[in-house]
């Protein structure tokens, strides 16, 4: 605290990035080392933040691999669990951000290489059923089609939640938030022990999904197929 | 030599090169040919080699480059012809087929090998060497340009030693600036490889890897921070002395070796700043992942995890506060008017006028003209065109024919001859009789 450049709450409420940074928080953001000033400003208000955010049912939680994100613990603040694609396609980019290739071109791939892993680890025929699970048949050139649609879809949503930076088209760059998706398995601990942990945490939900909680808007493809 | 003559139109010269359809095929063999050339050369100072010589050269580096082949002067011979034809290598014995050819390597054949075989890339020594160098160099050119009295003098003195020396000197920082470029690249890999075999125990190597490059790039750019400032200044003082004499060709010779020397400053900033993005990411990586997992079994679990996902489902979960509906004013619903204008009585009452009918009026005056007597198309014409508008004249004498030849009888010589009408008009006349007369 001694450090902190704010002194109260009041003036770390009225520094210019608290609109901005508390806005992002809000709507699930991961804000890293990557956001510059945003994370200095969370980093020097934190021990002030920290009540403050758990008046709204919410823990500013901040991970050891350098970002902060907001967690729901009540019914105060909408909260959204992420969709089955939204899931695969995180595991798939942390890794790749535990790989050294990653590592020679610092955190920045082709689009391609997250493809060619994610149907390298579960075989394309898992990744079509998983993703579209109400289908018996499917057309094997549809199905190409509605996975990329919905892993560019997943990759735009958890590009908005700063797990990732689209920088272009066919290039993008992994954050450390990443990390997140690795945490049942992080420690040494038995993974179903490290879920049920995260779980009791509120961090993780077990099961199907079940879409977004207290009525936020959600416009998933789900399921969809592209227009033809 | 970066300094390209200012003639040289990037457009112009790409479409000559397309046009001359420019290409290059070497095969290893035929690099392997020509480093061995270049080499051989270098070290007993040869200008050119013999055919023979060639022969004897290529049949060595098939023994090494493809041990089996068969028929190796005959792939000698079709080598040599190959790289004639891209220009490698050239014939310069001008016996035609009266001996055996002499042959030396182009200045092409030359730049690729040495891109090969050359390890030019910058290093604190060779920098500053080269800039202390550049330095003396500039100064002696503006020393030159002060007393400069002529256009000669400029030519030979100032703008002859801007374009071969200085500008050599600066595409020498340059082509190790590249050198160093594709060292950084070998680095980078080469963490990646370091980590990708040992894992925990690279960590250092790559640390002291990472460190040996920061202090490097960070060397060359505060050297080149500080003499680009000076060279820039002498240039400028240069151009001044250019500017103040009139010489054109003296002032943009200045002015390229300047961008050319801003070129340089610009890739000192550029690549630190990059190398510093790389550095925090790869310092990140080895703290976070590599240290805190250093058995390496955190992927291999996240693996397991991933593969078994679909079995056992799970969901992050995060914040999701909707976006602030705003909502409008109320407002009672309004009934749109009708679109409509006040009723008035559009329809004008018809007004007399006088009528108009050109042809009927041409049919009457040529009638009465023939009543008075004229006995050619040309005097009817004469008479009936000024009744008429000027605007009209020249369709007119068509209808005036026309009138003519149904009330009168019409008779034309073979040679019709042109008879003015008016000021701007001529017909082919016809002699013209009333239909009652004899």
């Amino acid at each position: 605290m001694t450090d902190s450049t704010f002194h109260t709450l009041e003036a770390a409420l009225a520094d210019d990035h608290f609109p901005e940074v508390d806005l992002m928080l809000r709507r699930g953001r991961h804000i890293g080392r990557d956001d510059g000033t945003a994370y200095d400003y969370l980093v020097d208000a934190q021990s002030l933040l920290e009540p403050f955010y758990r008046r709204f049912g919410c823990e500013l939680v901040q991970q050891s691999d350098g970002y902060f994100y907001l967690l729901p613990s009540g019914d105060r603040l909408g909260r959204r669990q992420l969709s089955a694609c939204e899931m695969l396609v995180g595991q798939t980019l942390a890794l790749l951000y535990l790989d050294p290739a990653t590592l020679q071109h610092g955190g920045v791939l082709p689009r391609e290489a997250l493809l060619q892993r994610l149907s390298g680890l579960l075989g394309t025929d898992a990744l079509v059923r998983t993703l579209s699970p109400r289908k018996r048949k499917y057309d094997e050139r549809i199905a190409a089609e509605t996975v990329r649609t919905q892993v560019g879809e997943a990759l735009r949503r958890l590009s908005e939640l700063g797990f990732v930076d689209v920088l272009d088209e066919a290039r993008l760059r992994l954050r450390p938030a990443l990390m997140r998706f690795a945490e049942p398995v992080r420690g040494l601990s038995d993974p179903n022990v490290a879920l049920e942990r995260l779980v009791a945490r509120g961090e993780v939900l077990l099961g199907e999904q079940n879409g977004d909680e207290n009525g936020a808007d959600d416009d998933a493809t789900e399921g969809e197929e592209p227009a033809p | 030599m970066t300094d390209a003559p200012p003639s040289a139109d990037p457009n112009r010269v790409i479409a000559s090169l397309a046009r001359d359809q420019v290409n290059l095929d070497l095969k290893t063999v035929d690099l392997c040919f020509l480093a061995g050339l270049y080499l051989r050369a270098d070290k007993a100072a040869l200008a050119s080699f013999e055919e023979d010589v060639l022969i004897d050269l290529f049949e060595q580096v098939c023994d090494v480059v493809d041990p089996g082949a068969e028929n190796p002067r005959k792939r000698a011979t079709h080598a040599i012809q190959r790289l004639r034809e891209q220009r490698m290598l050239a014939r310069v014995d001008g016996a035609g087929i009266v001996r055996a050819g002499e042959y030396a390597l182009t200045r092409l054949a030359a730049a690729v090998v040495e891109y090969f075989l050359a390890d030019e890339a910058l290093t604190r020594e060779s920098l500053t060497l080269l800039t202390g160098t550049l330095r003396a160099q500039l100064a002696e050119v503006l020393a030159a340009a002060k007393k400069a009295d002529g256009e000669e003098a400029w030519r030979t003195k100032v703008v002859g030693p801007l374009r071969v020396t200085v500008a050599d000197l600066v595409a020498g920082i340059e082509r190790r600036q590249r050198g160093l470029d594709a060292q950084q690249e070998e680095v980078q890999a080469e963490i990646a490889k370091l980590l990708s075999a040992d894992w925990f125990s690279a960590v250092d190597r790559c640390q002291s890897l990472l460190d040996a490059t920061t202090s490097t790039l960070r060397e060359l750019n505060e050297i080149l921070l500080r003499d680009t400032h000076h060279f820039v200044a002498l240039l400028q003082e240069i151009q001044a002395l250019a500017t103040a004499t009139e010489n054109t060709d003296a002032e943009a010779t200045v002015q390229r070796v300047i961008e050319h020397v801003d070129r340089i400053a610009a890739w000192g900033g550029a690549r630190q700043r990059a190398w510093s993005e790389y550095y925090q990411y790869v310092h990140r990586y080895l703290r976070d992942v590599v240290r805190l997992d250093p058995d390496r079994a955190l992927s291999q679990r996240l693996r397991d995890q991933l593969a078994g996902w679909p079995r056992r489902p799970f969901h992050l979960v995060t914040a999701h506060a909707p976006s602030i509906r705003l909502l409008r004013a109320l407002e009672a619903r309004v009934e749109r008017p009708p679109v409509a204008r006040p009723r008035a009585e559009r329809e004008a009452d018809p007004e007399w006028v006088d009528p108009e009918n050109v042809l009927a009026d041409i049919d009457a005056l040529v009638a009465r003209a023939l009543d008075e007597g004229k006995t050619t198309l040309a005097a009817v014409s004469e008479q009936v065109l000024p009744e008429l508008p000027e605007t009209i004249h020249y369709a007119a004498t068509g209808r005036i024919a026309h009138a003519v030849a149904q009330a009168a009888r019409v008779r034309s010589e073979r040679e019709r001859p042109w008879a003015p009408v008016g000021e701007r008009l001529e017909v082919e006349d016809w002699s013209v009789a009333r239909r009652d007369a004899p």
